[in-house]
């Protein structure tokens, strides 16, 4: 995900020129820190955008958002619009960083469509185009939502399970044996390195196993 | 594996110097379960109760370890077959004491051999918990259900001898991925039952 810095405390204190024009907004909904200077200067460039122009924009941004990983894309996407449109990339750039400051603190929030709708116009954004964008966020949250569930911190988690049984034909100790073994390998997520875990089980061990994870599945399924 | 020559034959007469029946089923059951490295100190051990020498123990020793655990190696479960094994001129009281003791024992040993053969670490227990995932830094509000399991883990047996070593390992699944697990779990079951079955 994009990690957006928020613009250091220069001039934004309580005291400040930016302490008044946060105050001004009155209280947001996706956020609790003071808002960037910037963001409403942005809100005005955004304002004299077509409702054409600001549609395909908002495409854009909901593509990345609704999948991350494709920066390249999104950077490619956002560099055609200002050819197309002609405006500089930079200062798109700018407006950009400010949109999506709602939508991030939305997620995390679980705001809903009306308060993502009433901080847009809190912000200065036009209330057709607040509420288009508000739209465009009711459409993608369950999506949005489901990502970011998927991002939760999890420890130790499994990957990957490979198996393979087979029969123990003969051992040192044994001409004959014939019994079946089990072998499991787990890949594990620790930490941002992949580890294997090599397991054998026997068979009373494996259906014991197999009926303890079902007992897991009825228990996980009872709650969701 | 061992197999049990002629010189070691001479050395099981030195039973006939053991105290009782008894005895010889201790050092028969004694010298099946010990390893190699540990046969010596076994047979000083031996020693007094036999009134035999030091040396005459080890070779004692050393022949029932090689004789109990051919027997387990060959699977031999019938009389005949493990009274074939001695020589013509064995003592012949002896002989059939010896072979109604390992009958006796052959199945328990079979195990034994069995429990202590190499593996990858074995699963020694297994529990779970599930916990409702309420709260993160990347969403405030969610109510998802996560499993925790936990694996217990005993590195190979014949490594570890009396200390197991025993580690704990703590996974996560989702339910996605408990999902695909019991699938694979499934699909091994279905293929054990056509073994089975055949």
């Amino acid at each position: 995900m994009l990690r957006l810095r928020r613009a250091p405390a220069t001039g934004l204190g309580p005291g400040g020129a930016g302490g008044a024009a946060a105050a001004a907004m009155g209280l947001l909904n996706f956020t609790r820190d003071p808002v960037p200077e910037a963001v409403s200067g942005d809100m005005h460039n955004l304002n004299q955008l077509s409702a054409q122009q600001f549609s395909a924009l908002t495409e854009v941004l909901f593509r990345f958002l609704t999948e991350p990983k494709e920066v390249e894309r999104f950077l490619t996407q956002l560099s055609d619009f200002a050819t197309m449109n002609k405006i500089s990339l930079g200062p798109l750039k700018n407006i950009v960083k400010s949109i999506l400051l709602v939508p991030n603190g939305a997620l995390k929030r679980n705001l809903s469509s009306e308060q993502v709708r009433a901080d847009f116009i809190a912000l200065g954004l036009s209330e057709e185009k607040a509420s288009y964008f508000a739209e465009q966020w009711k459409v993608n949250s369950p999506t949005l939502t489901h990502l970011a569930v998927g991002q939760t911190l999890m420890i130790n988690q499994l990957i990957d399970m490979e198996w393979k049984f087979g029969v123990t034909a003969g051992s040192s100790e044994l001409e004959k044996v014939g019994s079946i073994f089990l072998q499991l390998k787990l890949v594990i997520k620790k930490g941002s390195q992949m580890e294997n875990v090599y397991v054998e089980l026997t068979l009373p061990q494996f259906y014991s196993f197999l009926h303890e994870m079902e007992r897991v599945k009825a228990s996980l399924e009872s709650f969701s | 594996m061992a197999v049990v020559r002629r010189a070691e034959f001479a050395a099981l007469q030195s039973l006939l110097k053991a105290p009782s029946r008894d005895a010889v089923r201790q050092l028969c059951q004694e010298c099946f379960s010990s390893p190699p490295a540990r046969l010596g100190p076994l047979a000083q051990r031996a020693c007094p109760s036999l009134a035999a020498g030091p040396e005459e123990a080890e070779q004692l020793v050393s022949a029932l370890h090689n004789l109990t655990r051919h027997v387990v190696y060959r699977g031999l479960t019938r009389a005949e077959d493990i009274l074939s094994l001695f020589p013509e001129n064995f003592h012949q009281n002896l002989k059939n004491l010896l072979t109604k003791i390992i009958l006796e024992n052959i199945s328990a040993w079979r195990n034994e051999a069995q429990a202590s053969q190499i593996s990858l670490p074995q699963l020694v227990d297994m529990d779970w918990r599930v916990d409702i995932k309420t709260s993160s830094d990347s969403i405030s509000r969610m109510a998802v259900p996560t499993c925790l399991l936990q694996l217990k883990i005993q590195e190979d047996v014949a490594l570890c001898g009396d200390n197991p070593v025993v580690s704990a390992l703590t996974v996560e699944l989702s339910k996605e991925t408990l999902d695909t697990m019991l699938e694979g779990l499934g699909r091994i079951r279905d293929q054990l039952s056509a073994v089975a079955n055949k």
